[in-house]
């Protein structure tokens, strides 16, 4: 079926170009690599299945965030045969800025030890907060109010702040 | 400034850090099959509805069929089948046509909103299953009592007299005794599957609730 696979090529160029987004929702959500990959592949699935109804209307990134959040925070269950691996406190980060690698490095982990703390509601907010989202979209990917969105991530920092310094 | 937005632009620098998908990597994921619970949700529904309808089908095609027409009379014995059926069709249809409306790439609240919607579906369908079996069940069983040649005959006996007001009695608490137990085991059996399925859902529902107050 040519008009499929034009449209499977198409997705899976989108997807690649923007996997990261998917990667860093997987970090926050799961706790070691076999569950990342087993989230990735549930977002993956997901996000094909909604794509025939995403017509450019938003930007694919934009469309992404909201069905790779839904997926982590609604839809996925926690598979069964998953043997725990490795964790992600033995998963070095690798950040193209040399200068102050060990130092940026530093701060990363501390603050993925931070949002950790987070509920999934919570840790959605700051997603995409440190995403450069604006209150308009993190309300509307969320389905709140801007106003509540504001008024709830001001608590966020206050709490992340807590968290961090102790 | 303060320390989250200082965070938030390391934030944005982390580039490499996570594996990279080739194209046919993420290909071949697309063949996957999903485990989401919307997925898990349409299997257990379509399981109520199959479990259901196949308890009925194994009702009416019992030996019993004949003698219960003539001790319930047709309209009585037929109309609850016919009204039975309207119903069910009216609970498919609602099933489906909530099942239609989840969609990966609503807003988070909504989404979880049409979840809860068609659990809740579900959950009506099976009460109305169960007061269904237990009216006619208790209607049926009273039309029993009557009109059965045997029993009619011991109840209209002259030694049972005496005892019949008790025996009725007695013989309707233990049917609403029964159906309680059945009803009670049948909810625990209900909020278990639906209780681990959804937890995390309806934990986070909860919280986007709190948020909007």
């Amino acid at each position: 079926m040519p008009v499929s696979s034009n449209l499977e090529k198409e997705f899976v160029e989108q997807l690649e170009a923007n996997q990261n987004i998917v990667h860093k929702i997987c970090r926050l959500y799961t706790d070691n690599q076999d569950a990342h990959n087993d989230l990735f592949q549930e977002v993956t699935i997901q996000l094909w299945k909604a794509y025939p109804k995403f017509r450019g209307d938003s930007k694919f990134s934009t469309w992404m965030y909201r069905v790779a959040l839904n997926t982590a925070i609604t839809l996925y269950r926690k598979s069964k045969r998953r043997v725990p691996t490795q964790r992600y406190e033995t998963v070095e980060f690798k950040i193209e800025d040399t200068t102050e690698n060990d130092e940026t490095m530093e701060q990363l982990t501390l603050l993925y030890g931070a949002v950790k703390q987070l509920n999934d509601i919570e840790k959605a907010l700051v997603f995409l907060y440190l995403e450069d989202k604006n209150y308009r979209e993190i309300a509307e990917t969320l389905g709140i109010s801007e106003v509540n969105a504001r008024v709830k991530m001001n608590r966020i920092k206050t709490k992340l702040t807590n968290i961090i310094n102790p | 400034m303060d320390q989250l937005d200082i965070l938030k632009s390391k934030w944005q620098s982390q580039q490499r850090d996570f594996p990279k998908y080739s194209q046919d990597q993420l290909t071949g994921l697309l063949a996957r099959r999903s485990s989401s619970i919307v997925k898990w949700i349409f299997y257990i529904g379509i399981g109520e509805f199959a479990l259901l309808t196949v308890l009925n089908l194994f009702l009416m095609d019992s030996e019993q069929h004949d003698k219960y027409i003539t001790m319930l009379g047709k309209p009585l014995y037929f109309g609850s089948y016919v009204f039975s059926y309207v119903i069910v069709i009216f609970f498919i249809y609602k099933f489906w046509r909530n099942y239609k409306n989840i969609s990966a790439d609503q807003p988070a609240r909504k989404l979880m909103k049409n979840i809860l919607k068609t659990r809740r579906t579900m959950k009506w369908y099976i009460w109305f299953n169960l007061s269904y079996v237990m009216i006619f069940g208790i209607i049926a069983a009273i039309l029993v009592l009557f009109n059965d040649p045997q029993l009619s005959d011991l109840i209209h006996s002259d030694k049972f007299l005496e005892h019949k007001f008790k025996f009725m009695a007695g013989y309707i608490a233990i049917m609403i005794a029964f159906f309680a137990v059945f009803c009670g085991l049948l909810y625990g059996i209900y909020s278990l599957i639906y209780g681990i399925l959804l937890r995390r859902l309806n934990k986070n529902y909860q919280e986007l609730k709190k948020i909007e107050v």
